[in-house]
């Protein structure tokens, strides 16, 4: 029986929300807290207070693989250099957390990966710090420097880049028909080899339903802004300009090879869910945790009505070799 | 008569060919001489022309006209009956077939006579494969980590392989293990694992002369005296010592390699199989109470059979890429499909491959698997190691703990740190098969954070369709396809009479054919650092189709 590709990605997009997570969140936003506190104490009047960002600040979070951002905006004038900023948060942070966690630098941020707890649970955070560009200025124009940690490919070159958070996080605000879509090629993404960052695809949809006619059911909508992707992923000149950095073309982050992987990647999702739509559920996949087993057990997922056929023969999913 | 006057007409219609004379009929073929004359050839050849009666036919595989003088053996591609060596097209028509082959005759006078060219592609030295003591025998070696120097001598271990038939008569066949240098070194052979560890069945010597021992540079010595300058008196002195130590074994073979150099880095051997009590060498005692020993050179020498079995020759025809051959791989389950892919893998030249399986290999697995009957039951993965050793000398297979992938991981996967265990394990792998169509075990495996590739094969009821998916889109891809995309007719399987459990139905046929071509395509996506979509082969009774998703 065809799948009607509509209500199944609101059943992805639903079987995905967070509040399914919620003790697994709270247990999350304690430890951004803790973390948030102590870098207020240890740091003191070197900062502005610290903020959350990342995609629970864009409500574009989804439940099968997130962490939580902090922003820790640095004064002018508390480090003469942004490696000395980006070390001194490391050492802290290693100090500090060392002993029950995993502290790595990361590209523009040090990741904080608690140990996995009682419950198996590890906890994820990572710690942006940025230096305001004008001095005293950042209550007002929110304007950061970030360091750029130098072994990764693209900046090797470059130790830091200019951004702004929150234009970031405002650009996407109220725009509830764009987070559906980034939430499902999240999805994707992150069940398709996470090739591809999130704020890559952020902007990709955002630009789309900027340029082009986004509109009908979720899955009409989803399939224009793949095709948008697809017919300009490979496009000479096409750039997805960052929000917080007009400089910053987030385009330049794929290398030749990866813009046309993304092109073609869209271009055989679209063509295989349209010749079966059984397919999108290969592409877009319904968190089981949460389905609830009415709805998995028709024909939309693996679950004990289609499973458990008569006793006497086996099921359909029974696999050979 | 007809043949005869027919093929000396029409050779003497041939322009470059002076004269033709003395042709006689005997039993089997027409025979008499040429000459051949032509504008840059300053003085005419003569050769001795045998035809073979089913001429323009070839005889077995060869061409069946000699042109045969002896006076030639220097030049190359001259065997040593004179005959000069020739390939030319296959032609049905008399007529043709001499002119392409008197064609083929001038064109070796011009290229290795008149311009006396060279090769670029070494040829073996001709070896008169002869029976001694009333049977081949054979060695195969391969490649070791030393470069030897002229007159360096010592001991060679050898182990028995399997005798058997050849050209009529019984062969024994024998791999070289080791060279043992006088100051004690062991040079192992490199071997596989397996074949290291068999027993030494015996030993013999060896003798690095640098040179070929050939005449003209590939007829092999068939005297004594023609090795004469190439044995130190040390290595004189060596014989004579190991024969009296091990005189009471008198009439036993005694294998002595020669090795030699056939370009800047590879070396070859040939093997002269001497008799204990029967040296080809005198000792005699000098007044001083020294010791010489002179080789008898009078006495013809025993030539056995070497092969070069290294690496590259055993899979020069054909393997995969460099890369891949290289890639420590893991097959999970290894049931119709997994032994396939282990078996394609093993032929294609790849040196690690570690396999896991519970299950035991019944009779009725063989007709669409890589097992056998003839070793009744057995675990699957034993069977299987014993298998990929005898096709490759060169893979690597360890048996891993048959409870741990669809035991041990299920019981555990959820407790604590258990899961990096796993990873870490995986991890020593650059390429893991998942080939247990185990839902479970893919669920777990998908779930897991590896860095190796993990790849999941499995098939639909009556081998319609191959699922193919990469890590880490496994689960949920494999189990759309078999629950809604694919028409997985699970009513109809077969039952074995006396057992709940009904498996798929599918011929050897069916299923190696749809695993080839998978096996294919992942190479291909590995040689070409292409992006590994998961994809589907579907098959009917005339095509195979890949469909990438």
């Amino acid at each position: 029986m065809a799948t009607d590709k509509h209500e199944h990605l609101e059943t992805v997009l639903e079987t995905h929300r967070m509040t399914h997570v919620q003790n697994l969140v709270d247990k999350f936003k304690e430890k951004r807290n803790e973390v948030k506190q102590a870098l207020a104490n240890h740091y003191g009047s070197d900062i502005y207070y610290p903020f959350d960002s990342g995609s629970f600040k864009k409500h574009t979070a989804i439940n099968t693989k997130f962490d939580l951002d902090v922003v820790v905006p640095f004064k002018k004038d508390s480090f003469d250099t942004l490696d000395k900023m980006f070390d001194s948060l490391n050492d802290f942070l290693d100090d500090e957390y060392g002993e029950i966690a995993t502290i790595r630098k990361q590209k523009v941020s040090i990741g904080i990966i608690f140990d996995e707890d009682d419950d198996g649970d590890v906890i994820n955070l990572d710690i942006v710090p940025g230096r305001e560009l004008n001095k005293d200025q950042y209550s007002a124009d929110n304007k950061l420097n970030l360091f750029v940690y130098s072994k990764y490919g693209l900046f090797s070159s470059s130790t830091y880049i200019q951004t702004n958070i929150q234009a970031q996080i405002d650009h996407i605000k109220a725009k509830e028909n764009e987070r559906k879509i980034i939430r499902l090629l999240k999805i994707w993404n992150n069940n398709d080899g996470k090739e591809y960052k999130s704020f890559l695809l952020e902007l990709f949809t955002i630009k789309a339903f900027d340029k082009e006619d986004i509109s009908g059911n979720i899955w009409e909508k989803l399939e224009k802004v793949m095709e948008y992707i697809k017919d300009n992923a490979t496009k000479d000149g096409f750039k997805l300009i960052d929000p917080g950095n007009s400089n910053n073309d987030l385009m330049d982050t794929l290398e030749s090879w990866g813009k046309t992987n993304l092109s073609n990647r869209m271009e055989t999702i679209i063509e295989r869910i349209n010749s079966n739509s059984d397919n999108i559920k290969s592409y877009f996949p319904t968190n089981k945790d949460f389905e609830d087993d009415d709805k998995s057990s028709s024909s939309v997922g693996y679950g004990i009505k289609t499973g458990g056929t008569a006793y006497s023969t086996p099921p359909k999913n029974e696999r050979f070799g | 008569m007809e043949f005869l006057d027919d093929v000396t007409k029409l050779i003497s219609d041939i322009p470059f060919v002076e004269k033709v004379y003395d042709f006689v009929e005997e039993d089997l073929l027409i025979k008499g001489k040429v000459t051949i004359s032509f504008k840059e050839l300053s003085t005419p050849l003569e050769f001795v022309v045998e035809v073979y009666k089913c001429y323009p036919l070839k005889n077995y595989d060869s061409d069946s006209i000699k042109f045969k003088n002896l006076n030639l053996l220097e030049y190359r591609h001259v065997m040593g009956d004179g005959a000069i060596c020739i390939h030319t097209s296959h032609h049905t028509n008399l007529k043709s077939k001499l002119n392409y082959d008197f064609h083929s005759l001038k064109n070796w006078i011009v290229k290795y006579f008149i311009n006396k060219d060279q090769d670029d592609h070494y040829e073996h030295i001709i070896v008169d494969e002869k029976l001694i003591n009333n049977q081949y025998r054979s060695f195969l070696f391969t490649d070791i980590e030393y470069s030897f120097e002229k007159g360096e001598f010592g001991d060679v271990t050898i182990t028995a392989l399997q005798n058997g038939g050849f050209r009529g008569d019984s062969i024994s066949n024998h791999i070289v293990q080791s060279f043992i240098r006088r100051s004690g070194e062991q040079l192992d052979c490199q071997w596989s694992n397996l074949y290291k560890n068999m027993g030494i069945s015996y030993t013999g010597a060896y003798l690095f002369i640098e040179r070929p021992p050939a005449n003209f540079g590939k007829f092999i010595f068939t005297k004594w005296s023609d090795l004469l300058d190439h044995l130190p008196k040390a290595f004189l002195n060596f014989l004579l010592e190991f024969q009296k130590k091990f005189i009471k074994e008198r009439g036993k073979l005694f294998p002595v390699f020669f090795g030699y150099k056939i370009d800047e880095v590879n070396i070859h051997w040939q093997v002269a199989l001497l008799e204990i009590g029967g040296f080809p060498i005198i000792g005699y005692q000098l007044p001083n109470k020294e010791w010489i020993t002179t080789p008898r050179n009078e006495l013809d020498i025993n030539w056995g059979i070497t092969r070069n079995s290294s690496y590259k020759y055993f899979f020069g025809r054909g393997s995969f890429s460099q890369n891949f051959i290289e890639k420590k791989i893991l097959i999970i389950g290894v049931g119709a499909i997994g032994s396939m892919v282990a078996k394609t893998l093993t032929r294609c030249g790849c040196k690690f491959i570690d396999i896991a399986d519970y299950d035991i290999k019944e009779p009725e697995n063989v007709c669409r698997s890589e097992y056998q009957f003839n070793t009744g039951l057995m675990d699957k993965t034993e069977e299987l190691k014993i298998i990929l050793g005898t096709i490759s000398p060169f893979v690597e297979t360890s048996i891993i703990e048959k409870d741990y992938f669809q035991g041990i991981i299920k019981l555990y996967h959820k407790e604590k740190g258990a899961k990096s265990n796993f990873e870490n394990s995986l991890n020593q792998y650059d390429l893991v098969f998942d080939c247990t169509t185990d839902n479970d075990l893919m669920y777990i495996l998908d779930s897991l954070k590896i860095k190796c590739d993990l790849t999941n094969l499995s098939i639909t009821n009556f081998a319609k369709e191959l699922v193919c998916a990469f890590y880490p889109n496994i689960y949920t891809f494999a189990m759309n396809q078999f629950m809604n995309v694919l028409e997985n007719d699970t009513t109809d399987l077969y039952k074995p009479t006396g057992c709940w459990s009904p498996t798929f139905k599918a011929s050897y046929n069916d299923i190696s054919l749809l695993v080839q071509m998978a096996i294919k395509h992942i190479h291909n996506l590995y040689e070409t650092g292409s992006r590994k979509n998961n994809f589907i082969i579907e098959s009917d009774s005339s095509t195979l189709k890949i469909v990438e998703y």
